[in-house]
Order: C-alpha cells, then structure tokens, then sequence
C-alpha cells in the first residue's frame, strides 16, 4: 500500500475569468485502494479537479502524480486509458451492443480476442446483470440503473488502477441508487481500485468515501475521515455542510461491531436448569442467551421459562429475532433495540455465533467520543 | 410474432403493387409499350445515360457532402459550419429547373461549356450535396456530448471518436439526407436533356413538343421505376448499415 495518487498545488485558472481561482492550491494524496469522495457546493471546483486527472482539462499550475509518475509528462491517451472514467449521464454508446460497449478500450489496447470476451463476462457478472441475458442487447433496452452499472463495469473493462466517477448514481432515483451504492461497496471491496468520486451529496459522500475531501471555491477546507468529518469538523462551514444531524450521520457510519460489548451472558444448551438460575442471580440478569456446541444463538431463557422441569435448557430456550450481524451499522443496530423494546440486542457473526451484545449504553458510549 | 411483421409489410406492399399496376396499365394504353419495344437500342441507351447522370452525380454529392458535414463539425471549422449551412440551405431552396438553368449560364462565365454531361452532372451535383451536408453535420452535432464525454475521458483519439462513435450514431440521419438528395437527383435528372446532358428526358421532352402521350409515357415511366428502384435500394443499405441500437422503424427524412 502506498500512495496511488497525489494532488501537490494543483490549481486551476479558466481563459477569460483570470480573477477566480476555480482550484486553489489544492494537495492530498490517495493510498492504493481508497475511495476518496469529493464533495462541496456547486462551483466548488470539485468536478474541476477530477477532470484534472484524466487531463480532460488541463492544469494551470501544480501537479498531479500517479503512482508517483507526472501525468503531464504521460501521453493523453495512454493515460485516459489506464483510468476508468464514470459519468453521472453514463454516456453509453447507443450504436454499439453492451458487449462492445465495455470491450471498448481493451479492444483498443490490442487485446487478444479470448482475453477481452472473458473479462466482460467476468465484469457483466461482478456488475450483476447476467452476461447470457445482456452481453448482445443495447443501451437503449436498459434501465437507468441497468445502464449505470454497465458504465461502472466498462470503466473497469481495462483493470486501470484508479477511477474517476463523476457523481456516477446522481441520476438514479434515491431507492436504486442506495441499492447501486451498496453493491458498488462491495465490488469495491473485491476489486480495490483508487477511485476519486465527485458527488454534491454529503451522505453519499459519507457513505461512499474512506476519506473526504470537501471543497469551498476552490480551496480544501477539510481532508478527513468520514468519522472524523463527523466528529472534528474544521470550521463553521464543515459544520453547516454536513449537517445539524451529524450525530445520527455517524450511527450509519459506525458499525455495530465497535459498540457492542463482548461478554455477552450465554450458557451452553446442556447446561442443567439450576446452572442458569444460579447465572442468573450473579449477573442479576433477566435473560441468558442459549447458545450451542458451537456457540451459535439458539434462543434465550428466563426465570419463567425456568420453572419447567427439564434437564438441559436448551430444551426450554425460546427462540428470538432480536439479534443482528455486527458488520450491521448502528442505526440497524439502534431501531432493533427500539423495535424489540428489549435492553439489548444479540451480536452475531455470519454463521450466527454469538460475539457479544448491543446496548443503548454502548452506543451512546461511542457516540460521546 | 408473424402478424407483427405481415402486416407492416403488406401495408407497403399493397400500395406499390397498386401504384405499378396503375402506372402500366397506363403505359399500355397511351401506345409507349409499342413505342418503346419499336426503338429498343435507344430505350436501353437512355437508361444507362439516365442510371449514368444519377450514380455518378449521387457518388459525388455523397463523398463532398459527407465529408464537408463531417469537417465542419470538427474543431477549428465550427464557425465556418453555420456560414455553409446557410449558404446550403438558400441553395436547397433553388427549384432544379433553376439549378440547369444557372449551370447553363454560369460555366460559360468560367470558360467551360455550358452543354453536355459535364455541366449537367454539375447542376445534378450542387443541386444533391446540399441535403447530405445539412444532414451529416446535424446528425454528427446531434450526437449526445455525455456520449462524447465517456468516450473522451475513456482515451479514445478523436479519429477513433469520429469513426467509432460520431458517424455511426449520426448514419440514420446521414442516410435520410442520401435518400432525399437521391430524390432530387432522380427527379431531376430528365431535366439534363435541356442542357444536352441526354437520358430519358429525351423522350420526355420530345413527347411534350410533340404532344403525343405514348413517347411522354415511354419516357416518364421508367423515370418513375428508377426513382422506386434507388429509394427502395437506399432502405435497404440503411437496415444493413446503420446498428440496430439505433434503428427506428421510420427515419424522419430532412
């Protein structure tokens, strides 16, 4: 992991407006792998500094390193073909098929025929859209949504190591674009690219970026972490952008995993009745989790419960729906403990073993941080 | 699936078949069938005058119109490209009659002969180009800049662009304006016999002085299959070249 790319000055004058500075001496450096999402008003040249990358508008002074090359001293073309370029309008190619559409540029690198049909099957199926059904349609026959991922999928079609997406789900209505946010995630989590992405939107933003950049005519007035952004902003007007609601912006953010605690009260199902009175009446609780062999959550049991005649509890334990996965964010995590009027919530992991538990206490906790 | 396709073609077909019948019976009746099978080696040499003056005016016009509309969308021609367009659509607006006529009177001026193939191809030409370069620069303008864009940004040259993207999107309206200008050649093309540029307007012309219908008819009919025969062919070179993505099932015609 090292730095991907670097922004050092880099500033931006247009002919004819010698008097604005549409980038001022803007300088952050990208890790390989890092979504960096730039956010601002309108004019806020955030667009601007993207296109500076891929040199569809030229530098006025300053300089943008990938990998630690100059791009000023890389050809054009060659380098707009070793990044992936993701428009808010997609920009699909009408006359060409979906197919042809992503296998553009590596067609024109001179790829071998084998090479380029297999990677656009392997890209149709990352972007879920299944490459039987999709590979000879056209543009025209897609959804917006649709046609969206094909643009995401044929700016990857030549594996460029960073990506520029410009406000890529802007034009997708707000139920699609969460479902094309969170699936774009995880395709990130697969592919690893360093990707800058403009946005106008701060949870967006929030919810795409492992770091921000928030911009204010021209200028960076903050390159943080979404968490940090939240928590330290650094001046009035970070304040003002991201919001009165700052504190439940950072309940999406976190994840359930950081607030829960990690003793939680379970007994084993073969445990005897009498085990888990006297459990009880130490923890002075009101419920044990009744897990099995293995750990995994199988229901819990009361004093109530208790009172039948049994031999191993795992016989009398009621089963729950008051648990979550803890990659879940603290907002899930929060509306279960109110969905459930319960004091806390199971934490479990993928196989549904028990890692701990959820209490208000705890997220409150985190959130004073 | 088969009713969808039958009947928009007998929608097509019916009328044609109609319309041919009409004009035969016509040609039977007006005596141009016996004219015509009594001067056969002059029938067939007309033809090939007429069908001559048509392709080689159609090819030309079709070159310097495509590649004066393309040139004038590049960068650097953009301010010439509303001055042509102007000048183009005054010059659509000439009737073809007119057309000969300037030619007739204007290449003398310019020391050449104002009689023969030569300037009637000339006329058929300046009077054709205008439709396809008005087309093919709207067509390429047309094209969607977020199309432009992605194809920019992706690292494509703009040759690559042009050939890959710009034309191949504009060909519907490029095809309409070939198909509009090849109207206009071959309505036009019975006026070359004014100006000595021969073709079927031979008998045409020869049919009106001498008020007599069968040699008009022979004329005129032919005339009328060969306007058919290109626009029919024309449609049929636009299914086969234009991509399906972007085919429609009727093409507005400038």
């Amino acid at each position: 992991m090292g730095t991907m790319l670097s922004l050092q000055e880099v500033t931006k004058i247009y002919p004819g407006a010698e008097h604005i500075k549409a980038v001022d001496r803007l300088s952050f450096d990208l890790e390989e792998g890092e979504i960096c999402t730039m956010v601002g008003p309108s004019g806020c040249g955030k667009t601007t500094a993207m296109k500076m990358v891929n040199r569809l508008i030229p530098i006025t002074s300053g300089k943008i390193l990938i990998d630690g090359q100059n791009i000023s001293r890389l050809d054009t073309i060659e380098l707009r073909r070793s990044i992936g370029y993701v428009i808010q309008n997609i920009g699909l190619f009408p006359n060409m098929t979906i197919g042809e559409n992503i296998a553009t540029i590596p067609k024109l690198k001179g790829w071998d025929h084998d090479q380029i049909a297999e990677k656009v099957e392997s890209l149709l199926e990352i972007v879920n859209l299944p490459p039987g059904e999709y590979i000879d349609r056209y543009p025209r026959e897609l959804s917006g949504g649709q046609q969206q991922r094909i643009g995401v999928a044929r700016g990857m079609a030549a594996d460029p190591p960073i990506m520029l997406m410009d406000e890529p789900f802007g034009a997708i209505d707000p139920i699609n674009r969460e479902h094309l946010q969170d699936e774009f995630l995880k395709i990130q989590e697969k592919v690893k690219k360093t990707i800058v992405f403009v946005t106008h939107d701060i949870d967006e933003a929030i919810k795409m970026g492992d770091k921000i950049c928030l911009l204010k005519d021209g200028k960076l007035v903050q390159f943080a972490s979404p968490e940090e952004l939240l928590t330290e902003p650094a001046n009035e007007f970070v304040r003002d952008f991201v919001g009165g609601d700052r504190t439940l912006k950072r309940l999406n953010l976190l994840k359930v995993r950081a607030a829960m605690s990690p003793d939680p009260p379970v007994i084993m199902k073969d445990e005897s009745p009498e085990k888990a009175k006297s459990m009880l009446n130490e923890l002075k609780a009101d419920h044990l989790i009744v897990v099995d062999n293995e750990k995994r959550l199988m229901g819990y049991i009361d004093q109530e419960a208790l009172t039948k005649k049994v031999d191993e509890v795992g016989d009398i334990a009621r089963s729950t729906d008051a648990f979550l996965p803890a990659s879940s964010s603290l907002k899930d995590g929060l509306s279960e403990i109110f969905t459930h009027d319960v004091g806390y919530i199971i934490v479990v992991d993928e196989d549904k073993k028990v890692l701990g538990i959820l209490r208000e206490d705890g997220i409150k906790e985190i959130l004073r941080k | 699936m088969e009713t969808r396709v039958f009947y928009p073609f007998m929608k097509k077909f019916i009328p044609m078949v109609l319309t041919i019948l009409v004009v035969l019976s016509l040609y039977r009746y007006y005596g141009a069938w016996e004219y015509t099978s009594k001067n056969l080696p002059e029938f067939f040499r007309l033809v090939l005058e007429h069908f001559f003056l048509v392709i080689v005016s159609m090819a030309t016009a079709g070159s310097v119109g495509v590649g004066l509309g393309t040139i004038m969308t590049r960068k650097g021609f953009e301010r010439f490209g509303s001055a042509i367009m102007a000048i183009v659509n005054i010059w659509q607006s000439i009737p073809s009659l007119g057309v000969i006529a300037l030619a007739y009177g204007f290449l003398p001026l310019l020391g050449l002969s104002g009689i023969g193939v030569v300037p009637a191809l000339i006329a058929l030409f300046f009077h054709a180009v205008a439709p396809i370069v008005r087309n093919t620069y709207a067509g390429i303008q047309s094209v969607s800049s977020d199309v432009i864009e992605a194809a920019t940004g992706m690292g494509m040259t703009p040759n690559q662009i042009l050939f890959k993207i710009e034309i191949p999107n504009a060909l519907p309206v490029i095809m309409g304006g070939i198909r509009t200008a090849t109207a206009i050649i071959v309505g036009s093309a019975p006026l070359a016999f004014l100006i000595g540029g021969g073709g079927l307007g031979f008998w045409i012309f020869t049919g009106i002085a001498l008020m007599d219908m069968g040699i008009l008819m022979a004329g005129a009919v032919p005339v009328a299959l060969i306007a058919m025969f290109f626009d029919a062919l024309l449609a049929r070179l636009e299914r086969i070249v234009v991509s399906a993505g972007i085919q429609t099932e009727e093409y507005q015609v400038a």
